[in-house]
Order: C-alpha cells, then sequence, then structure tokens
C-alpha cells in the first residue's frame, strides 16, 4: 500500500490494546496461550482471523485478506449485470460500457454533446478519462467491443469479463489501498489493536452493498468512494493539501460526491480557524483546490481547442449559428459567440447541465427518501416543481447545517467518520433526484465506524448492520429485476452472519454497560424492522401485489426504508453529538438518540 | 479444554456460500453426465441403466452411485421434471443448474461430518494441527475446481473415505471401517486403487492377531468378509441376478482407452511423454531412430491413443505392473508396524504409486493422493516438507481444467489464497521432527514453488501473447512436465519419510 503511514512494523501498541473495547479485541498484545480459553471471539469474523491474533504479521494477513474479499467480488461478477438482455436501452453497464465507445471513438469535445438519448455522458470529466483509458485497453483486445453505433447493447461474454476487470482493477487501485490507509490510520487514532483493526477491515470491505452495485449490478462506486476515503485519511494524517486534491478527484469522478462537500468544507475551513487563525493553511487549501480543478478539466479544454483548431465541431449534428446555451443562457448577452474561448464555456456548461440535471423531477424511481415516503401520504405531484425543490432545498439545509457546525467548531479527527455519514445521510432523505443506489454514500462513512473506538463492541455492530442491511435491502427491487435474488441474498446474509447480526444472531443486542432501556429500544426498534423485511421477503416471493396496485411492494419497501434511514440519521447526529463534547457533561449520562440540537 | 477458532461448521457457512456464488460458473460435460444420470436412474428400469446409450455419456459408475442418482432424481423432479428425460440431452434450464449445483454443496456435508470425527478423534496438542488439517481438506482448492466448478461429487466421496480412515484408527470400529469404504468402492471403483492398503491394514489388525501373524482370529474374518459380501450383494446383487455384471464391468473398466488422458495427468508417464517430445528434436543428431507413423500424432499434441515416436512404447501390463511394485513395497511395513499413522502413510503411497504409473489416469485423481496426505502432513516438519510441492503441484495441474477467462481469477487467486493460507498455518503448527531430514529437500521444493509463478504467467498469459492459438499443447504440456516433477519429488521425499 501507498500510503505513507507510520512504520507499519512498529511493535504492537500495548497501552491502546487496553482501552480498545468490546471483549474479544484486548488480547492481542498478549500471548495467546495464557488466556485462551477465557476469551472466545464474540461473531464469527472475529473467529475466522481468531488464529492471525498476536504474533501473525500484518503482512501475511493483508495479503490474504485482499485475496479472499477479492474472490468474492469475483465470484459475484459472475452473475448478471443490470440491463442484461434487456433492450432497447439495457442498464448501467451499457452506459458504462458507451462511455469507453464514445471517449475513444469521438473527438473529446463532443463528448457531453453525442446522442444524448442513448446514455449520453452526464458524469463530471474523470469518469470520462477513465472510460477513455478503459476503453483503450478494450480495444487493444477486441475492437468492436467499442465500436462506434454497432457495438451498442452488447452482450459479448468476454466483455463482460473485461467489464467486469476494470471494475476489479479500479477498485483495487484507488477503493482498497484507501480503505486500508484509513482503518489503519483511524484505528491507531482510537487506540484500536492492530488485530481489531483487521477485523474491522474485513467487514468494511465485505460489505455487501458495495459488492452487489459495483460488481454485480455493475457501476464504478468504489472509485469515487475510493477517493473520498483518501481525502478523509489525508485528513486523519494532517495532509490537509492531500485532502483538498483527492476530494476533487472525488467530486470529478462522481457528482455524488457533493454529498460529502460540507463536511469537507466545515472540516478544512474550522482547522483554519480552530484552534487559532491559520491563513496560510486557508490560502493552501484554496489554491490546492482551485489548481486541482483545472487540471481536472484541462484535458476537456486542451481536447476542445485542438479540436476547434482542426475545425471538429462539438454538435456535428446542427448546422447553422449557435444553439443557445442550457441553464445559462443569459451568458450570451456577455461574451461573444465567435470568441476563441466560447466553444470552452459552451463544453463547461454543456458539462454542468449534464452533470447536474436540474430539469428532472423531485424523484425519478422509488427510493427509501423523505419525499418518496411523503408521497405516499401526499400526492407531491400537485405541487409546483419549484416549490418542491424549494421545500427539498431547505429540508436537506435543515438535516445537514447541525452535524457541519459541529465538525466546524469542533474540526476533531475521530469525528469525521460520523460527520460525513450524518451529511449523506440528510443528503440522501431530503435533496432531490436521489437514486436507490445513493445509499451507499451514508453507509461508507457509516461502516468505516466499525475500526473505530469501541468499532466492533456491540451497540456499534447493531448500528452499522442495520444501516447496512436496510440499504441492501431497499435496494433489492432493482437488484431483482435483473434476477440477482441469489447473489443478493447469499452477500448480504454472509454479511450479516460474520458481524454477528440479525437474521443470523442476536449477539449484538444486549451489550453490557449501556441503560436497560436503551438495550432494550434498540433490541425492539431493530427486531421490528428485521421483521419487517423479512415478512417483506416473503411476501414478495409467494404474493403478487394486488392489480390496482401493482408497485405495493416497492411501496412498502420504500417506507419501511425511509423510517429506518430517518433512525440512522438520528443515530448518527445523536452519536455526533455526544461524542464532540458540545453537551454538558450531565446531559451525555442518557442516551443522544433525540435530535438534541 | 482450550477451544480453537474458526470452527468446521463456520467455514463450511462461508465456503457454501461462496460456492453458491458459482452456480453461474463454467461447468464441464461432467454436468451433462450426472443430468443424463439422473435421468436414467429415474426413468429408466434397474436393468436397463447400465445397457442405456442415448447420451454418449452412459453411466460407468458403480451401482451405489447410481441409486444415489436415483434418490437425488426423486427430489429433482421436484426441482424441473424436463432434465430427467433420457432424450433431453444437454439439458440445462437453470433450476436444473441451481439444482445439481445445490446437490453437490449439500452431499458435500458429508465431508464436514467427516472432518469433524477426524477432528474429534485427535486429542491433546494434536488436535489442534487436526482442525488446521481439516479445515485445509474442506476449503481445498482442487475440491473448488473439480466438485464446484468443474462439477463432480468427490466431496460427497472423499468424506465416506475420511470416514472410513478415521474408523480405523480405533479398535472396536475397525470393521464399520472396511464396511464403509466397501460401501465406498461400489459408488466409484476408483478407490480401489487404494484398496491394497485397506486389506493389508485390516488383514494384519483385524484378521490376525495383534500378538502373532500365525493366528488367525477366525470370527472377525466371517464378519468382514460376510459384512464386506453383503454390501457387494447389494450393490450389484440386483444386476447379477440378470447376468449384468459383465456389461457393467466394461462400463466400469474401458480398457481400450490410450496410456495418457487427453491432457497428460502429471504421472510418470508425462515425464516420459515429455522425455519422448524432445528426443525427436534430438534423435536425429544422436542417431536414434524416429517411428514415423508416430509423428502424425505426437505434433497433434493432445491425444488420447499416446504413442511415443523415440521411446518404447508401454504396455497396460508394465504399468500395472509397476504399480503394484510401489504398492508393495510401503504395504510390507504396514504388514508388519500395522499403526493408524502407517496405515495413512499406505494409503498415500498406495495412491501415488497408483496415479503415478497407472494407466489412462485422469489429473482429477491426485485428490487421491493430497486428500489422505493432507490429514497427516502436520505431523512433523518433514511430513510437511515432501507435502509441500505436492500441494503446489497437484493443484496447479488442476489449473487446465478450467480454460474460461472468468474462471481464470478464481482458480488462480483461490488456490493461491489456499497455499499461502495453509502452507504458513502448517509451518506454525507442524513440530520439529525428532530425525534429522536427509537431504536439501527444502531448498529444492522452496526453487520449485517459486518457479510455479512464472510458469502459471507464461501458460496464461504470455503463450496466449505471443503464439496465440498455435501450439496449444505446449502450456499444457509445461504445465503437466512441472507438476510431474513436483509430484514424483513429493513421492521420493514421502517414501524416505516414510521408511525412516
Amino acid at each position: 500500500m501507498a500510503g505513507p503511514s507510520p512504520s507499519p512494523h512498529k511493535p504492537r501498541r500495548k497501552a491502546a490494546a487496553k482501552r480498545a473495547g468490546g471483549n474479544h479485541d484486548s488480547s492481542s498484545s498478549r500471548p495467546i496461550t495464557a488466556d485462551a480459553h477465557i476469551m472466545k471471539p464474540s461473531f464469527p469474523l472475529a473467529a475466522f482471523l481468531w488464529p492471525a491474533r498476536g504474533t501473525t504479521s500484518q503482512w501475511e494477513l493483508l495479503p490474504l485478506i485482499l485475496m479472499a474479499v477479492g474472490l468474492f467480488r469475483w465470484a459475484a461478477g459472475l452473475w448478471g449485470y443490470s440491463g442484461f438482455e434487456k433492450p432497447p436501452m439495457f442498464g448501467d453497464y451499457e452506459a458504462q460500457r458507451h462511455w469507453m465507445e464514445i471517449t475513444t471513438q469521438l473527438p473529446v469535445s463532443q463528448w457531453y454533446f453525442h446522442d444524448l438519448p442513448w446514455w449520453g455522458l452526464d458524469y463530471p470529466p474523470l469518469t470520462a478519462y477513465h472510460s477513455w483509458l478503459c476503453g483503450k485497453i478494450g480495444s487493444l483486445i477486441d475492437p468492436s467491443w467499442f465500436a462506434l453505433y454497432t457495438s451498442r447493447g452488447s452482450n459479448d461474454q468476454t466483455l463482460k469479463i473485461f467489464m467486469r476487470g476494470t471494475v476489479v482493477v479500479s477498485e483495487y487501485l484507488i477503493y482498497i489501498p484507501a480503505v486500508v490507509v484509513f482503518v489503519r490510520r483511524f484505528s491507531r487514532l482510537s487506540g484500536v489493536a492492530n488485530w481489531t483493526a483487521s477485523v474491522a477491515l474485513v467487514a468494511i470491505l465485505m460489505q455487501p452493498a458495495t459488492i452487489l452495485i459495483d460488481h454485480v449490478h455493475f457501476q464504478y462506486n468504489t472509485v469515487m468512494l475510493g477517493f473520498v476515503l483518501a481525502s478523509m485519511s489525508s485528513m486523519l494524517a494532517g495532509r490537509y493539501l492531500w485532502s483538498a486534491v483527492f476530494f476533487v478527484a472525488a467530486l470529478g469522478f462522481k457528482q455524488m460526491a457533493l454529498y460529502y462537500a460540507f463536511s469537507v468544507f466545515a472540516y478544512l475551513l474550522g482547522n483554519c480557524l480552530f484552534p487559532r487563525v491559520n491563513v496560510a493553511r486557508f490560502i493552501g487549501i484554496a489554491t490546492v483546490t482551485a489548481i486541482s480543478f483545472a487540471i481536472l478539466i484541462l484535458p476537456l479544454v486542451l481536447g476542445t481547442f485542438s479540436d476547434v483548431r482542426r475545425g471538429i465541431d462539438a454538435r456535428p449534428d446542427l448546422d447553422g449559428p449557435h444553439p443557445p446555451l442550457p441553464l445559462f443562457p443569459w451568458i450570451v448577452n456577455y461574451m461573444d459567440t465567435e470568441a476563441f474561448y466560447y466553444p470552452i464555456v459552451e463544453q463547461m456548461v454543456q458539462m454542468v447541465h449534464r452533470v447536474f440535471p436540474f430539469a428532472r423531477g423531485l424523484f425519478e424511481d422509488k427510493v427509501a427518501n423523505f419525499w418518496c415516503a411523503l408521497n405516499l401520504v401526499v400526492k407531491l405531484k400537485q405541487y409546483p416543481s419549484e416549490l418542491l425543490q424549494r421545500a427539498a432545498l431547505v429540508a436537506t439545509l435543515a438535516s445537514i447545517i447541525p452535524p457541519n457546525l459541529i465538525l466546524f467548531f469542533r474540526p476533531n479527527k475521530l469525528l469525521l467518520p460520523l460527520a460525513f455519514a450524518t451529511t449523506a445521510w440528510g443528503f440522501f432523505l431530503f435533496s432531490y433526484q436521489v437514486h436507490e443506489k445513493s445509499v451507499l454514500l451514508p453507509l461508507m462513512p457509516m461502516t468505516v465506524l466499525l475500526a473505530g473506538k469501541h468499532g466492533l463492541g456491540k451497540d456499534m455492530r447493531a448500528w452499522v448492520g442495520f444501516a447496512n442491511l436496510l440499504g441492501c435491502w431497499t435496494m433489492f427491487p432493482l437488484l431483482q429485476r435483473v434476477e440477482l435474488r441469489v447473489p443478493y441474498a447469499v452477500l448480504t446474509l454472509l454479511w450479516a452472519y460474520l458481524v454477528g447480526l440479525p437474521p443470523t444472531s442476536l449477539s449484538a443486542y444486549f451489550a453490557d454497560g449501556s441503560s436497560l432501556w436503551a438495550q432494550w429500544g434498540t433490541a425492539l426498534v431493530h427486531g421490528a424492522f428485521y421483521l419487517a423485511m423479512g415478512m417483506w421477503h416473503v411476501l414478495e416471493m409467494f404474493l403478487k401485489p394486488p392489480a390496482d396496485k401493482p408497485d405495493l411492494w416497492v411501496v412498502a419497501n420504500v417506507g419501511v426504508g425511509a423510517v429506518g434511514f430517518s433512525l440512522c440519521y438520528l443515530w448518527c447526529l445523536g452519536k455526533l453529538v455526544v461524542e464532540s463534547d458540545i453537551l454538558p457533561r450531565s446531559w451525555v449520562g442518557k442516551k443522544g438518540k433525540s435530535k438534541t440540537l | 479444554m482450550a477451544e480453537f477458532y474458526p470452527s468446521l461448521a463456520q467455514c463450511a457457512i462461508v465456503a457454501a456460500a461462496f460456492k453458491i456464488l458459482l452456480f453461474p460458473a463454467y461447468k464441464s460435460t461432467d454436468f451433462e453426465v450426472h443430468r443424463n444420470w439422473l435421468a436414467i436412474t429415474n426413468s429408466l428400469p434397474l436393468w436397463e441403466w447400465y445397457y442405456e446409450q442415448t447420451s454418449e455419456w452412459t453411466l460407468d459408475y458403480p451401482p451405489f452411485f447410481a441409486y444415489f442418482e436415483w434418490v437425488m432424481s426423486q427430489v429433482a423432479k421436484l426441482a424441473d421434471p424436463h432434465m430427467l428425460r433420457v432424450y433431453n440431452v444437454e439439458y440445462d434450464s437453470w433450476q436444473t443448474i441451481y439444482f445439481q449445483r445445490f446437490t453437490v454443496i449439500l452431499t458435500e456435508l458429508l465431508l464436514v461430518y467427516a472432518l469433524q470425527m477426524f477432528e474429534d478423534s485427535s486429542h491433546g496438542a494434536s488436535k489442534r494441527r487436526a482442525r488446521a488439517a481439516a479445515i485445509s481438506i474442506l476449503l481445498s482448492p482442487g475440491l473448488l475446481i473439480i466438485d464446484h466448478i468443474h462439477f463432480q461429487y468427490n466431496g460427497c466421496m472423499y468424506g465416506v473415505l475420511i470416514a472410513s480412515l478415521v474408523l480405523a484408527r480405533k479398535k472396536s470400529t475397525l470393521l464399520l471401517s472396511g464396511l464403509v469404504f466397501a460401501a465406498l468402492l461400489c459408488m466409484k471403483h476408483i478407490y480401489l486403487y487404494l484398496a491394497p492398503a485397506y486389506f493389508v491394514f485390516l488383514l494384519r489388525t483385524y484378521c490376525l492377531s495383534p500378538k502373532s501373524i500365525f493366528k488367525i482370529q477366525f470370527l472377525n474374518c466371517v464378519k468382514l468378509g460376510a459384512g464386506i459380501g453383503a454390501i457387494f450383494g447389494i450393490a450389484f446383487g440386483p444386476f447379477a441376478i440378470k447376468g449384468q455384471i459383465p456389461q457393467i464391468l466394461s462400463r466400469l473398466f474401458p480398457f481400450s482407452r490410450g496410456l495418457c488422458h487427453a491432457y497428460w495427468a502429471p504421472n510418470v508417464w508425462a515425464i516420459y511423454s515429455f522425455i519422448d517430445r524432445v528426443l525427436i528434436v534430438l534423435a536425429p543428431r544422436i542417431g536414434l531412430s524416429v517411428k514415423a507413423d508416430s509423428l502424425q500424432s505426437v505434433t497433434r499434441g493432445l491425444v488420447g491413443d499416446t504413442s511415443f515416436a523415440v521411446l518404447p512404447d508401454i504396455a497396460p501390463r508394465v504399468c500395472f505392473g509397476l504399480t503394484l511394485l510401489f504398492q508393495t513395497i510401503p504395504l510390507l511395513k504396514l504388514f508388519f508396524q500395522p499403526t493408524w499413522d502407517n496405515f495413512l502413510g499406505a494409503v498415500t503411497l498406495c495412491g501415488y504409486a497408483s496415479f503415478l504409473f497407472g494407466w489412462h489416469v485422469h489429473e482429477k485423481a491426485i485428490l487421491l493422493v493430497i486428500i489422505p496426505f493432507s490429514l497427516i502432513a502436520v505431523k512433523d516438519r518433514r511430513y510437511l516438507g515432501a507435502f509441500r510441492p505436492l500441494a503446489v503441484a497437484g493443484h496447479v495441474s488442476l489449473f487446465p481444467l478450467l480454460f474460461t477467462p472468468a474462471e481464470f481469477p478464481i482458480k488462480t487467486v483461490y488456490t493461491i489464497f489456499w497455499l499461502v493460507l495453509f502452507l504458513i498455518a502448517f509451518d506454525h503448527l507442524a513440530p520439529a521432527s525428532n530425525r534429522t531430514r536427509l537431504f536439501i529437500f527444502d531448498r529444492l521444493s522452496t526453487l520449485y514453488i517459486t518457479v510455479s509463478i512464472p510458469l502459471i504467467l507464461y501458460c496464461s498469459l504470455v503463450h496466449g501473447i505471443v503464439f496465440g492459438k498455435s501450439y496449444e499443447f505446449l502450456p499444457l504440456m509445461f504445465t503437466s512436465s512441472y507438476s510431474a516433477v513436483g509430484v514424483v519429488g513429493s513421492w521420493v521425499g514421502f517414501l524416505v519419510v516414510y521408511f525412516t
């Protein structure tokens, strides 16, 4: 791993092990034989890594972990992908393949304009460059995979293997190193023993939602998530400039990273102001961010220039004068459409227009967020879309301001995952144009909590597990459309089993030490949700929904999911409030589960 | 009593999850073979099972396996009755795939149970090692590649074998061990290769008095004989009534096949063929004559019926003689020191001898050596030293079974994962031996293991880029010759360990 972490061969930190939570992780610094008969692993994943306690070197363990999680990824990839043999539009797989086709076959200036109804490019430039690279490599193997027009909707089996390969390789180059480095830094900061951190690492890497979406359904979310994690781990290491660079890369790969932008901003700004004002740092971060953005769009700009010089039109399908710009038609009033820089402006506006589809509705598909759930009660279509957009904006802001204010005033490294998770939950629940796959964004920072203090303790496992399993469950309608029930069931149940969660085990509940009230509360609430999810699967499997309500099961899924995710939001926020010590001591005794700000 | 983790059950659960994910993976013609047998046993009367030949994949396993297929076919009806029609050749609806793949996972529970028996039969310090060995067998890449991707039911049958081996550990269950093994023979006759070790061991410990080899325990002989007779009677009796035994035997032992299988199993004959190939180039220079008629088949590379261009041809009798010779040598020691450890060693060596010198050996038969050997591999460091090259060679030699690109990462990464995990674990667990090691075996085996990396790279990547589709036999030849060297080396190493 390229991470510049402090010497990995340091002897185990004895003091750290004592402080770490959970009854399973405090023995790694002691010889095994002495007390092995008293200790026992409290969930199966800990049992699998049990023999590696103590003496086993990280450098023996890490390759094994990476191989094992890689095997599950590849095996999951043997199943179908989204849109497999589903004409006319196919699915996300076709979108990604199509982008490889257009980026390798068309001049740069046409990328964001080419035949938009057929999966027009609508991700930021880094995705385009990534597609170009993958497309170039793929064309070496078989040029017909990415031939212009004729390759559309290809279901070539070797192409599928190549595409799966690009996902795995991209993930192993970006996401996995980022996770490894982040887990190492975060666990050290939290005083967690190495062995425990390895357990958490496996739990994070086996997270079913990312495997299902990226390796089965087909997308490259882990690249973006990896950049975000790299940005977070740079924050942990105090390398703020790198953190800005990585975050720009994340944004440049997938605009969805904006879910985290507020937290990145709050943390970096907070670090420039507290405990004392540091102007140089601020200017440095601002400059590096600007330069990174410039580098990000540079290939696009240069390509457009070169195309203009060679007389290639960005929109060869149109004749006559320049068509009006989307989004900001007034720009034309301030500049000359024949000026040398106009094509660049046109490119940029088009890119922004493609990347941020302001024109679409509040929500597109059924997704388990607040609006879709509210729509079950109040038909939102009757309201004008401007009002809805404004409502979405206000609600989103209201939900994300509290966590980010905390992070801004208390820019504490250990709060990062919680603040990121809370903010992303806020966006997921209240912003508009949310996709069910976006649940990966709040899940990522929430899952890495496992590597933190008490990360593998009962309470944390229960909540992180609950969020993940609920997240997978809300994606089930998406997956079952292309017959992916089996990998869904296998990966989800396997993870639940490994981490010791319902429906395989109740061991994550009734933690020692917390109040009886909180124990029962968590157990009952989670129990009710797990029961609902199980019942839902039974109903969905054996009963057809009534003829007049064909979407009944999906709607029920959305409703339950939205409530569950709201609980996750509140839990993250509550935990953040408690951990940040902004409340008077006397309050903290009771569980900060309610929104107390 | 200290507990060890992870438990076998935990490993079995995670492994099962992985195996279910492999459902859509490549499946060989063996999948169709077993579907056809399901159809034959389900839709035809018993007497026609061994005569039916609509499909080219006729029933060529002994009757217990046919009964086993019949039992499964009763459940298959519920999954998809179409798979049970004999004329539905190459039928593979998703229900059929799910059903057949699932039966492999389910019947493998027998292996888990047998391994648990093995672990429970070990005590004290060796219990921990037994757990490690048991997990290594459960997660064996051989079983994963052959059973769960290529498609066969080895897991279940090796479960029976291990159960029988474990039963031989205690005096009170010796009879049962013999009977279980007899039943196994009636399931798959490949285990006949191990039968000599059973014969000698049971003869010495059960039929003869432990005090003197000249005192016969008649009652035990009767029990064992009657039991084995009954089992064979149940298996073959119904067919014997109708006089079908010659037909069954002709199905079970098709002697018309060649010395080497289409793809050479990594045994002595692979090395022999390799030398022959090399001599074709060298022969004119050193004045040896080349048989012109066999050149034709030699250059095709992938031949079933091998004839040699320079070296003398091998007759089945030679194979048989050599096999018997190299089985007898370890059995002599077993006869005079009939301990359980020697028994396992003798079983392993019988497997080795028949794999290395047998006629028309299939590369899958390497499990016949690896699995019994795994049970004693962690006994001490000398055993481990002999096991190491076998573990590498045996599994690498299975790679050509899967040639589709989608399964390439699975077979390689899984095998490397297994090798790294268990070679490290065994290394931690195996106690030092009280005997000094005789030769520089460890150095050689490290060198040998290292060579596997460029070999795999060449066979899977470089060859395709350099030669494309031509010379397809080259990677196969290299793989099998390389593996043959490893298997032979580990055999020699183990012989030394066994006899000293």
